[in-house]
């Protein structure tokens, strides 16, 4: 299935985790959250232009920046 | 009498500080750890004739060590001064608060889960059975809603019972947390690597866990003493 990076989908979209590439402590806090490959979510709100990317994901409403979305590969559900 | 240290841990608003003071109290006060700026408050509760110190770290989603908040929490709990955990989890948010609950437990400590906001939790039909997840992490799981009062009594019997009984709730942690096949062959490896060496307070095991996670704090120690 293709992949596509999380900062490019619409409020409405659903979809899982593929993979996270990201290090350090942004990757860590991530994970704390549940972003984990296999972690199943709905994209709440996205900004277009300007922060952030607001996503329902474990029974977690996050919300996390573009420049850490673009990092997160996920697959949509059709 | 006995002096009872206790270590309250727990994700940021999970509701520590309310049960810290739930617990303790108007009578604690504020101290600071010297050279980094976040506090821990210590107040004292009494069980029975038992003087039981209480520690109200800050709130840390994990124990790594990005943050100077996670590096506090840690290096208290790796420090030896506590005897038990006492890990406040927001019910209403289990999945993830659990996270935590791992990574304490793999310190090596044992570990009371208080499920908190239970209240809240209820409201949003969820339904826990704190006997199975007890089971699962072999560790006391008590129910309490902070904000209303509710579990001091039953936190207090448990870190009793906990207290007298350390035997009982401290098992191999390997048993608790298992990781997979190549995982754990390479955690054995590293983790007989560091039994010999003897890091004083550090468990092999947590050792290798932390390094094989890309742990920095955890590197910087190995490589100070190799």
């Amino acid at each position: 299935m293709e992949t596509i990076k999380l900062n490019k989908l619409k409020p409405g979209d659903q979809g899982k985790i593929v993979n996270i590439a990201l290090k350090g402590a942004s990757g860590r806090r991530l994970m704390d959250f549940g972003f984990i490959p296999g972690s199943e979510f709905t994209v709440v709100r996205n900004a277009p232009l300007i922060d952030p990317v607001e996503l329902e994901i474990r029974d977690n409403n996050v919300s996390i920046r573009h420049d850490e979305a673009k990092y997160i590969e996920v697959v949509v559900d059709e | 009498m006995s002096e009872i240290n206790v270590a309250v841990a727990g994700q940021p608003n999970s509701g520590k500080s309310t049960m810290f003071n739930l617990l303790t109290g108007a009578r604690q006060f504020i101290a600071n750890y010297p050279g980094v700026t976040v506090e821990k408050k210590t107040g004292v509760l009494k069980i029975d004739e038992d003087k039981c110190n209480l520690v109200d770290l800050p709130g840390t989603y994990s124990l790594s060590s990005y943050s100077l908040e996670e590096t506090v929490a840690r290096d208290y709990l790796l420090s030896g001064q506590a005897d038990l955990v006492l890990n406040i989890v927001d019910a209403s948010n289990l999945e993830r608060s659990l996270n935590l609950t791992l990574q304490l437990l793999e310190i090596g400590l044992p570990v009371i889960v208080v499920l908190n906001m239970m209240d809240v939790a209820a409201k949003r039909e969820m339904k826990i059975n704190s006997e199975k997840l007890s089971e699962k992490l072999n560790s006391p799981v008590v129910k309490a809603v902070a904000k209303k009062g509710k579990g001091k009594a039953e936190i207090k019997d448990m870190i009793s019972e906990v207290y007298y009984n350390q035997e009982k709730y401290r098992r191999n942690i390997a048993e608790i947390i298992k990781y997979s096949p190549e995982m754990e062959a390479n955690i054995e490896k590293i983790s007989n690597f560091f039994a010999e060496k003897k890091f004083e307070d550090y468990k092999a095991r947590w050792l290798a866990v932390r390094l094989l996670s890309g742990d920095e704090h955890v590197q910087n120690l190995v490589k100070e003493v190799s």
